[in-house]
């Protein structure tokens, strides 16, 4: 009778969103255990203070490093805040967009290839929401790290160079933010379709590079592409960006390519599943 | 230049640059704690503790990346 009891306690059926909760629980757990929660916030605040500490030091650091011949004056004129700004944008650009990606590289592969993706997915998990909540971490850690690090270069920027305007600073970390997460839902996408984890990494860094290469070579007829979104947040943080149909268009393009990489990622996982 | 003014100019730096030198201190530490806690590394593991404690910022990051062994 008790058995009885405990088995049908056991097959109620859960719904769909606590299924996903346990799921997203299971990738933030993730995150803590590796404490990438930790190191990739650190590396990004450490890039972000050294971008304005630069700039200001650039003529000492000049006169001390450059093998320049005694008495040869430098004038450098000190950049504005905005400046410094983007070009803290354009650090994480690089090796904040390449440290990222390869913490992602392996989200789904490295699961495939060891068989918990089968396991996962023999349960009542549909494909879809195991993915979303692998997006989900991507979401949280991205932005936490750019938060940090932004944060920190805006701090640093105001104190030794001068004061940028919040809502400048604001504008483009949320533009930049959908930038980091198109290059990591093209890592998502790619590491469920590659079983090499370093493969997808250099495939989605690849794919983000023609994409910016295209918006900024032709802003004509692919300026309206995700590759835009750095130019946009430059402008942004320079106060210099204006409402277009040119942005508009930008930002609708990005979500839709989102919304279609996760899609994509969705049925290539369903296929997998079955040959796994 | 003397040496009074470039320990002058010294002191003025420190508290700009203490911050990064913290930060670099953090990751090293949480990388080498990792690298000799694991069981197996990519790799021998004293050269990833060489790589850690001498490569500034990017030693911590490679491992961190590249080093560790899924389980």
């Amino acid at each position: 009778m008790s058995g009885l009891a405990a088995s049908e306690r056991s097959v109620r059926p859960s719904s769909g969103l606590s299924r996903f909760a346990a799921m997203f629980g299971k990738e933030l757990l993730e995150l803590v255990r590796s404490l990438k929660l930790i190191w990739v916030p650190i590396v990004f605040i450490a890039l972000g203070i050294m971008q304005p500490v630069t700039s200001y030091y650039m003529p000492v650091i000049l006169e001390k490093a450059g093998n320049l011949p005694d008495g040869s004056v430098i004038e450098i004129p000190l950049p504005t805040g905005a400046q410094v700004m983007a070009e803290t944008l354009a650090q994480f650009g690089s090796l904040g967009a390449l440290v990222i990606v390869l913490v992602f590289m392996g989200t789904v592969s490295s699961e495939r290839n060891s068989g918990a993706v089968s396991m996962i997915l023999v349960k009542p998990v549909s494909p879809a929401s195991y993915l979303v909540s692998k997006w989900g971490a991507m979401l949280l850690l991205s932005s936490l790290s750019l938060l940090a690090g932004y944060g920190a270069a805006w701090y640093y920027t105001g104190f030794l160079i001068e004061a940028v305007a919040f809502k400048a600073v604001l504008s483009s970390f949320l533009l930049y933010e959908l930038w980091l997460l198109v290059l990591l839902t093209l890592t998502l996408l790619l590491s469920t379709a590659l079983r090499s984890a370093a493969g997808a990494a250099f495939a989605a860094l690849g794919a983000g590079a023609v994409l910016s290469l295209l918006s900024n070579l032709f802003p004509k007829y692919a300026g309206w592409l995700p590759g835009a979104l750095p130019g946009f947040a430059r402008q942004a943080v320079m106060g210099s960006l204006e409402w277009s149909s040119r942005f508009g268009a930008c930002l609708v393009a990005t979500v839709m390519l989102l919304a279609a990489l996760v899609l994509l990622a969705n049925i290539l996982l369903r296929r997998a599943a079955a040959i796994d | 230049m003397n040496m009074a003014e470039e320990l002058g100019q010294l002191k003025e730096l420190l508290p700009i640059i203490a911050p990064i030198m913290v930060l670099q201190l953090i990751l090293m530490v949480i990388a080498l704690v990792l690298c000799i806690k694991s069981s197996q590394t990519r790799g021998p593991k004293w050269v990833w503790i060489l790589v850690i404690i001498f490569a500034n910022l990017i030693g911590p990051i490679a491992f961190m990346v590249f080093g560790r062994r899924n389980e």
